[in-house]
């Protein structure tokens, strides 16, 4: 059942499959641009993936002549305002993020920067303070997970103030995102595995929490479809491409669905679980996805939707071979396997004691953090502390 | 077809429902901090000071509460012009306030539905939603409780009249009752 009501947005070109890189320089000239600055981060650059990127560009008349490759694993506003000031310095007219999640953060808020003026980022930090269009920014995605080459949000680290500032706004969204096999044919199994559970938390938090929506409900179908035919197959052959394009489309699939219709409790917990302990938010995402769709369908909020999902899960005959009422508890059933071979194969976490990073001291505090993220808004059960704790037990 | 000029009143009707709605919500929030421990362990974590809002746009009406020394939220009035708050939700037009405030539209469906902006922490909006769900789920008739929050909280139905007694319960369900009268009325005029 979707609402009565919804918004739907997402005015990102999207420029998908063999020889997309190639595409950069025209998509470059459309939106006027001939002097780009490329930012990026030392692990991208030492897998060698900014030289095709480089040579795509010179080989269609646009020199690339300045790389920022010192972006850290965790964003922050010093970095951005770095990257600012050498754009500015050196008058380029646009950005290209070559990158995951964090690189791609960091150039949203460098664009911030650059357009609006000013070396003061906390200014703009907030929902909607942004009025106008940005500098022309392209994004080409390193992992395929995220989704952040096709969300309205960033969050950046303020050391000095010891916050995390977040920014929304239609604006920080790129002019296009360029998917192309070539960059992410090198990912290690264990985080092609982790990044891609985190697309499929994306897709099936779109498809079973509060925001729904019919154009959300369709990318996120979409996208699990994709995750489970082509995440076995990477991970059995990683340099199949055309695996990994699939992989990645369904990236950004997911990020469209989820980003026009919010995630929910699983990405609550990730985000609690990774502020205490450190844990990487796809490895989050793969261990508590299960257990939040337990606890959600216990509490009687996801049983169509979640049953609707075993279709592009496990496919039709799974799917017509489950009698309809217990099809949503099949659906997890198929996730649960899924992580355990995910589980041979590059020993990705189910449970918390499985992380070994993890106290049962933490539980606690993981509880209470989570009950203050955002994302609980949108979980369709209304999760009290308790309940928060008893499910960190079952996952334990 | 309904002529631009019964929109407007409509509108009107709504406005003044909403208005009145918004200083009982403010009230009864404000009461609830006092009356109820599971709400003040809510807000606990809101600093002393700590200014709430929640406004329709583009200029009100709306609803303003301060946190005391005590933890305990201070009804203000309504916003006055220019003045910041902490944390402000921002509701996006009369109509959807409206929809809110005869909770036909749960405060957690509302953010969903885009109906409503947040200026301020996200951390301290999820405190206020969880605050309004319990102050819906104490204070109104089960039966549209259900429809309001995500969940009406199990109380034993005693405490449950008790507590709504004591947070302008009976000020409430018939304003509500009125509210949802008056949209039916002009539902059928429609
Ligand atoms: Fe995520």
């Amino acid at each position: 059942m979707s609402n009565g009501f919804y918004e739907f947005f997402c005015p990102v070109k999207v420029v998908a499959g063999d020889a997309a890189l190639e595409h950069i320089p025209f998509e470059l000239g459309n939106l006027g641009s001939k002097k780009p600055l490329l930012v990026t981060d030392k692990g991208v650059r030492g897998a060698g993936l900014i030289e095709p990127v480089v040579a795509a560009c010179e080989a269609g008349g646009v020199e690339v002549p300045l790389i920022f490759d010192d972006v850290p694993p965790d964003s922050s506003v010093e970095v951005v305002r770095e990257i600012a000031q050498l754009y500015l310095n050196e008058q380029c007219d646009a950005l290209i993020a070559v990158g995951g999640g964090s690189v791609i953060d960091t150039c949203k808020g460098a664009n911030i920067l650059v357009s609006e003026g000013g070396l003061d980022l906390s200014r703009f930090s907030g929902a909607g303070i942004l009025k106008k269009p940005l500098k022309p920014f392209l994004v080409v995605p390193t992992t395929s997970g995220t989704g952040s080459e096709v969300t309205a949000v960033a969050v950046i680290a303020d050391r000095a103030k010891g916050v995390k500032l977040p920014f929304s706004s239609g604006y920080l969204l790129p002019n296009a995102a360029i998917l192309d096999p070539r960059m992410t044919l090198t990912l290690p199994p264990h985080i092609t595995a982790a990044t891609a559970m985190d697309a499929m938390t994306h897709a099936i938090e779109a498809y079973t929490c509060l925001a729904r929506n019919p154009l959300s409900e369709a990318y996120a179908a979409a996208a699990v479809k994709k995750i489970a035919v082509n995440l076995p197959k990477v991970l059995e052959d990683g340099s199949d491409r055309q695996a990994r394009l699939e992989l990645a489309q369904a990236s950004t699939m997911a990020g469209i669905a989820f980003s026009n219709s919010m995630v929910g409790l699983v990405h609550a917990l990730g985000h609690a679980l990774g502020a205490v302990c450190h844990i990487p938010h796809g490895v989050c995402m793969n261990l508590f996805l299960p257990y939040v769709l337990e606890y959600n369908l216990e509490k009687g909020t996801i049983r169509e939707a979640l049953g609707e999902l075993l279709l592009p899960l496990a496919g039709a005959e799974v799917y017509a071979a489950t009698p309809a009422d217990s099809r949503a508890e099949k659906t997890v059933e198929v996730i649960r396997t899924l992580r355990d071979e995910l589980y041979t194969a590059c020993k990705l976490p189910r449970t918390l004691r499985e992380t070994g990073k993890v106290e049962k001291a933490q539980l606690t505090r993981i509880a209470d953090v989570a009950l203050d993220d955002g994302s609980i808004i949108f979980n369709p059960a209304e999760a009290s502390l308790e309940e928060v704790q008893a499910l960190l037990e079952r996952a334990w | 077809m309904i002529k631009k000029q019964q929109y407007a009143v409509q509108y009107a009707a709504k406005r003044a429902y909403v208005t009145t709605m918004m200083e009982v919500v403010g009230r009864a929030l404000a009461a609830l901090t006092r009356e109820d421990p599971v709400a003040r362990e809510t807000i606990e974590r809101l600093p002393e000071g700590f200014r709430f809002a929640m406004t329709v746009m583009p200029d009100g009406p709306g609803l303003m509460l301060r946190k005391n020394a005590q933890g305990v939220f201070v009804y203000e009035g309504a916003p006055r012009p220019g003045q910041k708050a902490e944390l402000t939700i921002l509701i996006k037009h009369i109509e959807h306030a409206f929809r809110m405030l005869t909770f036909q539209e749960s405060t957690a469906q509302a953010f969903a539905n885009d109906r409503m902006l947040v200026d301020g922490e996200i951390g301290y909006a999820v405190r206020l939603v969880r605050a309004l769900n319990r102050l819906e789920s104490i204070i109104l008739p089960k039966l549209i409780a259900e429809r309001a929050v995500k969940e009406v909280d199990d109380l034993p139905l005693t405490e449950k009249i008790q507590a709504a007694t004591r947070v302008y319960g009976g000020v409430l369900k018939s304003l509500v009752d009125t509210g949802i009268k008056e949209l039916s009325r002009q539902v059928r005029a429609a």
